[in-house]
């Protein structure tokens, strides 16, 4: 707060206006200075003497002022936006715009079904096709990236005659394994050799 | 406290902006549609609008035309008006802004009438005091809020002819309302030394 000496104006002139601390410290400054109760004095008589000062010049007529004015702005009623007939269509707007975006967001999200052919694989798996353990599905292990992962396949649709053509003529197996270099055959253990073998012996018989 | 208790009934209740305040409510029947809410506001504030404007412009007719363009600016922008001040504050800003626009417009013309009016009130060493001796008060009143520091100025005019409340007043003068009323001290205080000294120095 300012000293209270400094509000001794807005005492005079609104005391209602001082915070009660304001009024206070201004009340105690008075009944202890008699030189501020002289300035309070003086201040009194030149703020009345403000107010008591005519208004400058000559008041024109108000009633013409408002006929001017009228005609100058006109009947109609300027609107906000939020209170026009058409106020909804910035909400739809809007509400469909963030439909748009939640849909992105959830396609963004939804998980990618990537052709097999795509997958990378690591030359080094550890683990090797496992046998389909129902006539529909097989579940094929495949090391990728460093993790285990196992992925549910229609056994006939992979190892079909077709594809393996179609493997062979783009240098990949049927949409999983490279042919061009067969050196990860070494990389396995004999028991997936095995495993993998069995499957094979019955898929051909 | 007796001297606190004596002042504080001579005191006149100053006018505050409440949820009742009927500019509000006539704001916003006009944003609800009803052109005639706008005309009740310019009836109730033209007179002080027009006042505070020829502060700023010497002519009345020019006064008269910035009012009546303030109005218009009023009209276009009350709608979307948030009532974050009072109404009349919010009014009174247009006029300022308009009557600063104005004297933009036209400082040569203006400049021309402020040297006639400085020629006319303060031709002589001691302006104030010649005019208090010769009877002329408001005159020489007027010369001496002429000779105030702008921001003193605007503070006790707005305060003390328009009747504004320090919390009105500090927005307009784009300060707090404790810092309006410092300034306000000091433009009474200000005053009290023009005119006083004028006197003493006619002794």
């Amino acid at each position: 707060m300012r000293s209270a000496d400094e509000l001794l104006a807005a005492y005079v002139d609104g005391v209602s206006e001082l915070t009660t601390e304001e009024r206070r410290c201004v009340e105690q400054l008075l009944a202890q200075d008699p030189a501020l109760r002289t300035d309070e004095a003086k201040t009194r008589a030149v703020i009345e003497q403000l107010r008591s000062l005519p208004p400058e010049g000559t008041e024109p007529d108000w009633g013409a002022m408002e006929r001017a004015i009228r005609i100058e702005v006109g009947p109609e009623v300027p609107r906000s936006w939020w209170r026009t007939s058409w106020r909804w269509l910035v909400p739809a707007m809007g509400l469909a715009l963030a439909a748009a975006v939640f849909a992105l967001w959830i396609q963004d999200r939804a998980p990618e079904t990537q052709p097999l052919a795509e997958l990378p694989v690591d030359a080094g798996a550890p683990s090797a096709p496992i046998a389909p353990e129902t006539e529909e599905l097989a579940i094929l292990s495949l090391w990728l990236d460093g993790t285990a992962v196992e992925i549910e396949l229609d056994a006939d649709e992979l190892f079909d005659d077709e594809d393996a053509e179609l493997g062979q003529e783009d240098g990949l197996t049927p949409g999983l394994l490279p042919v061009d270099n067969l050196a990860w055959i070494d990389d396995l253990d004999l028991d997936d050799v095995d495993v993998a073998d069995a499957w094979l012996g019955r898929k051909k018989g | 406290m007796a001297v606190a208790s004596a002042h504080a009934s001579i005191l006149e209740p100053l006018v505050h902006v409440t949820a009742a305040d009927p500019d509000l409510e006539l704001a916003e029947r006009f944003r609800e549609g009803d052109r005639t809410a706008f005309d009740q506001l310019v009836r109730r504030h033209q007179r002080p609008i027009w006042r505070l404007v020829r502060r700023y412009v010497k002519r009345d007719a020019d006064a008269a035309d910035v009012t009546q363009l303030a109005f218009v600016r009023a009209f276009k922008a009350l709608a979307s008006f948030r009532g974050a001040a009072s109404v009349r504050s919010w009014l009174y800003r247009i006029a300022i802004n308009c009557a600063l626009s104005w004297l933009r417009d036209h400082k040569r013309e203006q400049s021309g009438q402020s040297e006639q009016f400085a020629d006319d009130t303060a031709s002589d060493a001691h302006p104030v005091h010649a005019q208090l001796i010769a009877g002329e008060d408001s005159a020489a009143l007027r010369v001496a809020i002429a000779k105030l520091p702008p921001k003193q100025k605007l503070v006790l005019e707005l305060r003390v002819f328009d009747d504004l409340s320090f919390k009105e007043v500090a927005e307009l003068a784009e300060c707090t309302e404790n810092t309006a009323k410092v300034n306000f001290h000091y433009a009474v205080k200000k005053l009290r030394e023009l005119l006083v000294g004028g006197s003493d120095a006619q002794r």
